[in-house]
């Protein structure tokens, strides 16, 4: 029919590039399976079998890597997790109308600068000649601490500064599942004599539970797809025992040494564990709240 | 709960954590901006440590001078007007025809598409993608790729399954083609949809420096992210602080810098924050 052809001719574009886009590199994968030779492309490159990963799996590379992508995706996800829930409830808390609105535009703020910016701050204020902190510590009496090449503290700085970056932005939906709670619950309470702290304990926190649940079974399933980005810009050559993650080594490996086939073999195994992961923490939101991302 | 003016310890303690956090959040960003506008004496004893000293704006006028930046700078609001408006037009019309239920297909495409979701096949196949499409250094490399993003597209979606038929009914009884009622009828009543998720695109691609890094080889197309990582990060050892001479006298020269490229998004704020909300609530709850 002519409106369904109308229909396809808007929906074409959108088809194209989820097949060429989305699609194309799936099948592109196969180079992990091949030695990838530029000069015969993905079709016409050597089918090797499961050499790369073999070559992957027995190498030291692959331990140091799985102990840091799953080291750091944990630690984000235990620290910064509960701080914007703490965050929300602290704003709703808080009854003086102004200071709560800018307080949460103040803390919204980070989310707006991008990683390099992010992670220049970070450098800037870390550093030991002209930091802010070492020179805070010199002034108490302590030692400069050369903060970046220092594989002690890599986790503690990317966990906090994405804690930083993050916590207005994820407040959000609290706020939002706080401002859904029923007002009436509140009258109630505080007609029965409740203090203020026993209606947050006994009426705010059990309302935000399941919202709570659902974020943190979908960020346990993202756990793995930490911020790439900014390890690429913080870390260093004497910090890569603790800083280098899947994705900058796929990043090093394939892009900067041209190992494309090596690479990609590296980036499947990645993706297929982040799958599983996302998949299975889909399953267990949908079965705990009935809800699940898709 | 409101109404209630009681002073309690409670009320006071939760306030005065709640403003420290406030101020450690805003702290950074008001500190690099004193350091860009203070005089190079100050900085460089160490005075400046809340508001600027000896005001002046030779960072700028030094940063503006550095070909790189202005160049970049251009590069940068090209792209992001570019790829914001391809971002938008494309998803604009594929979610149209996604948002109807009489749609061939309809249900398989977006099994197809929310598969994406979850398949990530990472950066190698990607990046050969782009270069067996000979994309490599052109713009296209940062606006096709990416040309629609998919929580934005099923949210955008949603949106217009969620507005009134009617009005699409009439005009399809009027005899309007589908291409009419999008654009003369759906789009402009979906501006709301519209601004927030391309407030994303905007961010997205305004602070995007990974895709640029990799995907453009002449320095001259750089954006500025690419631009100021290589400034900021990568220049003179300032990362590891070994360097330390060289890193103090720029030091007003690198924030000015930084200041300059956070303008546009700290303009965008006051709506960012009415759109930006109402996208993260869509995408929480339909995604």
């Amino acid at each position: 029919m002519k409106r369904d052809r109308q229909l396809l001719v808007l929906f074409l574009p959108c088809l194209i590039f989820y097949i060429v886009f989305r699609y194309g590199p799936m099948f592109g994968l196969t180079i992990a399976f091949k030695d990838y030779n530029v000069f015969e492309g993905i079709l016409g490159s050597k089918w090797v079998g499961l050499k790369h990963f073999i070559k992957f799996f027995s190498s030291n590379d692959f331990w140091l890597l799985f102990r840091n992508t799953l080291a750091l995706g944990f630690f984000s996800l235990i620290f910064g997790f509960p701080v914007p829930i703490l965050l929300a409830i602290m704003l709703n808390e808080l009854r003086v109308k102004w200071m709560r609105k800018s307080i949460q535009t103040l803390t919204y703020l980070p989310a707006f600068l991008s990683v390099v910016i992010i992670s220049s701050m970070v450098i800037d204020f870390l550093s030991p000649s002209s930091g802010l902190i070492n020179k805070l510590m010199a002034a108490l009496g302590f030692e400069k601490i050369y903060f970046l090449i220092m594989p002690e503290w890599f986790r503690t700085i990317y966990v906090a500064s994405d804690i930083w970056a993050n916590m207005g932005y994820e407040a959000i939906i609290y706020l939002a599942a706080i401002a859904g709670i029923s007002p009436t619950l509140y009258e109630a309470a505080r007609v029965d004599g409740c203090s203020r702290l026993r209606s947050l304990w006994y009426i705010t926190i059990p309302s935000l539970m399941p919202t709570i649940l659902i974020m943190f079974i979908l960020k346990t399933g993202n756990m793995l797809r930490i911020g790439y980005e900014k390890v690429l810009l913080l870390y260093t050559p004497t910090t890569y025992e603790v800083a280098d993650v899947f994705s900058t080594y796929v990043y090093r490996k394939g892009l900067l040494e041209s190992n494309y086939s090596y690479a990609a073999a590296v980036g499947m195994f990645e993706a297929l564990i982040a799958m599983i992961m996302l998949l299975s923490a889909n399953f267990i939101s949908r079965k705990a709240g009935g809800k699940g991302l898709w | 709960m409101v109404g209630e003016s009681k002073l309690n310890l409670f009320g006071v303690i939760n306030a005065l954590i709640l403003c420290c956090i406030g101020l450690m959040t805003v702290y950074p960003i008001i500190y690099i901006f004193s350091i860009s506008i203070s005089d190079t004496a100050s900085v460089v004893q160490g005075k400046v440590t809340l508001l600027p000293r000896g005001i002046n704006f030779d960072a700028y006028l030094e940063v503006l001078k550095d070909k790189r930046i202005p160049r970049a700078y251009l590069n940068t609001i090209f792209y992001t007007g570019f790829g914001t408006f391809i971002n938008l037009l494309l998803t604009a019309i594929a979610a149209y025809p996604l948002s109807r239920p009489d749609f061939f297909w309809r249900k398989y495409w977006m099994i197809g598409i929310v598969l994406t979701m979850f398949l990530n096949p990472g950066i190698i196949p990607n990046y050969l993608i782009v270069q067996g499409l000979g994309l490599t250094d052109t713009v296209w490399a940062l606006v096709i790729p990416n040309a629609i993003w998919t929580m934005e597209l099923i949210i955008l979606k949603s949106f217009y399954e969620s507005m009134s038929s009617q009005v699409r009914e009439s005009a399809l009884i009027d005899g309007a083609s589908e291409y009419r009622i999008l654009f003369n009828i759906v789009i402009p009543l979906s501006k709301p949809a519209l601004a927030s998720i391309g407030l994303f695109y905007f961010m997205g691609h305004w602070n995007s420096f990974f895709l640029p890094m990799i995907y453009l080889t002449d320095s001259s197309m750089y954006p500025l992210q690419v631009v100021l990582r290589d400034m900021l990060i990568f220049d003179d050892g300032a990362k590891t602080g070994l360097v330390d001479a060289a890193a103090l006298a720029p030091q007003a020269k690198k924030n000015a810098t930084i200041v300059l490229s956070m303008i546009p998004v700290l303009l965008m704020y006051p709506f960012a924050q009415k759109y930006f909300a109402k996208g993260i609530m869509l995408g929480s709850e339909k995604g």
